[in-house]
């Protein structure tokens, strides 16, 4: 004999799901208004991730079909290759300056200027320039200001009376200045979180640490950045994900050199994949560089952002 | 010794003046209750006490120390917010010790003051939980036991009760009554509730505009409104205020005839119709129309029972009355 369940929480089948949307008029709507998302993801999202996956197991240079099926030798190259390390370095080194520089900077920023004054809003707009600024014009104008001949690092050779130096051109220096500007150019993005962030948190409390006390570090540590915690976690996130896919910086800047110091990986896709019609090849690059991010998301989310809204 | 002065003390926001000039002296151990409509500067006042704003001038002193311009911290007092305040990421028991811990009292002497709030407030039971599953009236025992464990001079209520229910209010307003009787500190109570005010306070602060209309105990306030403006705002239902002509005396410019002191009479009197009955039980109060006088409210016993539209003659207590002059300030010598 079965069991009939009596419960008015039981839940509905699909048939009675379907037709009390249907009476809602829920399921119109979502006949509606989803088919031109979904084709549109589909077209310019999934099916060219689908086929870069299998491209990356071809030698292609992009013209007609891929006909040369060459198994996993085009990872085994691109892990094979220097260049790739180097890169790759670059991009775990980009991730760990834009945590622990961009984000303390952006966050220090943000306490400074959170408050709602008219001083306070022209400063707000004078850090979030350069993130509204082209990337392409960033770049040229770092390039214009560490050109050693006539840019901002000559004036200060030639006032300091030392050689002139040519920083993008060192081994050296070049990716700490591509690091410069890229801290530049999106810590405002993150300071922007943190101040809409640290404008929700309630007055009361914080004049409530004051009269207990707190000393303006202790408010901040104690009550403001737990506060903004769902915030920060979100601004990391970014970061990381933002530091994975770096790329129009560098291209004006550097262009990968001197002697491929400063690619990232999406430089190095570019670079030794699509610029050398090798797609096959950057396909396996770009598979790569897809599969870290989808990590990171899937554990960035399940492990940080829900420890951040509990 | 923690009686709390403010001598000519004016509060501006820019070319706006919240508080013009206000001297003002609250007694050592006293409940003194600051009320007064929304915008009146009452909460403006609090935070200059509380050191939250910094008066334009005047001078503020606590336990006779001139705080004019001390840190909040540095005044010896302790406030309750009307949100609470609470931190929502800390438990119970580290939302009260809080002060203490960044004080660096020794860890003994924490728990010791923590369970000594915690006992006072009922709240044992409640340490180890977040302030989003406490109620609201726990909330703001929490919020209050945060306040004692610093041991202040001086308690500031900023509109503690107003997130609470009708039922939680009235028992935290005993609460309050009791703590008072148990702690024997200054406090100083900010509310727009005259219930609230006439129920707690040994001392009611009246404010109108930034000023102070009368400062007295709760029955002098409502046996001897200073002004118009005092005799409407204490007592509910509110006092019945009208032209002298209506009783008889146009030399009066204002009457007052607070909704207790009308009767219902067989002989003179003013003939009305009730236009609304509110039957609470131990009374009925009755919303009526006078011919010539307006409309009026009256307290009538419970037992005398009313339908809406009933026609009525009723009597004002002519010694019961309040006179009020021109200015709107009370004519002394005349009424009750």
């Amino acid at each position: 004999m079965s069991e009939v369940s009596t419960s008015p929480n039981a839940a509905p089948g699909l048939s009675e799901r379907l037709r009390r949307a249907a009476q809602n008029g829920r399921l119109t709507a979502t006949l509606i208004l989803l088919p031109p998302a979904l084709i549109l993801f589909t077209l310019f999202v999934m099916l060219p991730l689908g086929e870069s996956g299998v491209y990356a197991f071809y030698d292609w240079n992009g013209y007609g079909a891929p006909e040369d099926f060459v198994g996993f030798r085009n990872f085994e190259q691109m892990f094979g290759h220097s260049v790739f390390s180097v890169a790759a370095g670059n991009t775990v080194k980009i991730v760990i300056v834009s945590l622990l520089v961009q984000l303390p900077l952006a966050l220090l920023l943000a306490l400074l200027i959170y408050k709602k004054t008219p001083t306070n809003a022209a400063f707000r707009l004078i850090f979030f320039v350069p993130y509204i600024m082209a990337e392409v014009a960033a770049g040229l104008i770092w390039s214009f200001v560490f050109d050693g001949n006539y840019g901002v690092t000559a004036s200060i050779a030639n006032s300091l009376g030392i050689d002139r130096f040519f920083v993008l051109a060192d081994r050296e220096l070049a990716f700490y200045a591509v690091m410069v500007v890229i801290v530049w150019k999106y810590f405002g993005f993150h300071m922007m979180i943190y101040i809409a962030a640290l404008q929700g948190v309630p007055d009361d409390q914080v004049e409530a640490a004051q009269i207990e006390g707190a000393s303006r570090r202790q408010i901040v540590r104690h009550v403001q950045i737990p506060h903004i915690r769902p915030a920060i976690a979100v601004s990391v996130f970014f970061s990381i994900i933002g530091a994975l896919q770096v790329f129009d910086v560098i291209i004006p800047l550097t262009n990968g050199g001197p002697s491929n110091q400063t690619h990232t990986i999406v430089t190095y896709l570019y670079e030794f994949g699509l610029t050398r019609l090798r797609i096959g090849f950057g396909s396996a690059v770009g598979v790569v560089l897809f599969i870290v991010a989808v990590l990171v998301a899937v554990f960035y989310q399940r492990i940080f952002m829900r420890r951040a809204n509990p | 010794m923690a009686e709390v002065r403010l001598e000519n003390v004016t509060k501006a926001f820019g070319n706006l003046t919240v508080i013009p000039d206000l001297s003002l002296t609250v007694p050592d151990k006293s409940f003194t209750v600051l009320v007064g409509p929304s915008g009146c500067g009452k909460s403006t006042l609090l935070r200059l006490i509380a050191g939250l704003e910094k008066p334009t001038s005047g001078a503020i002193r606590i336990g006779g120390d001139d705080v004019t311009r001390a840190e909040p911290s540095k005044r010896g007092i302790s406030m309750v917010f009307q949100s609470y305040a609470l931190y929502p990421h800390m438990s119970v028991a580290r939302n009260i010790d809080f002060g203490l811990r960044i004080s660096n009292v020794p860890k003994e002497e924490r728990e010791r003051r923590l369970n000594e709030a915690a006992r006072i407030l009922a709240l044992e039971d409640y340490l180890d939980r977040k302030p989003a599953e406490l109620s609201g009236g726990q909330r703001q025992r929490v919020a209050i036991g945060r306040s004692i464990v610093r041991n202040p001079k001086v308690f500031l209520f900023d509109e503690p009760l107003s997130n609470l229910d009708a039922a939680l209010r009235a028992q935290m307003r005993v609460e309050l009554a009791e703590l008072h009787q148990s702690i024997a500190s200054t406090m100083i109570y900010v509310t727009h509730d005259q219930v609230e005010a006439m129920t707690l306070a040994d001392q009611i602060v009246v404010m109108n505009k930034g000023r102070i209309e009368q400062i007295g105990t709760p029955m002098d306030l409502y046996d001897k409104p200073a002004s118009v403006f005092v005799a409407g705002f204490i007592g509910s239902p509110k006092m019945n205020l009208m032209p002298g002509k209506a009783i008889g005396r146009p030399d009066i410019p204002t009457v007052g005839i607070r909704p207790e002191d009308v009767e219902v009479t067989e002989g003179d009197g003013w003939e009305t119709k009730a236009r609304v009955v509110e039957t609470l039980g131990s009374d009925t109060i009755a919303h009526v129309r006078v011919e010539d006088v307006g409309e009026m409210t009256v307290r009538l016993p419970g037992h005398i029972r009313l339908n809406d539209g009933d026609r009525l003659k009723l009597r004002a207590d002519p010694a019961r009355q309040h006179h009020f002059d021109a200015d709107g300030r009370r004519m002394e010598g005349q009424t009750a």
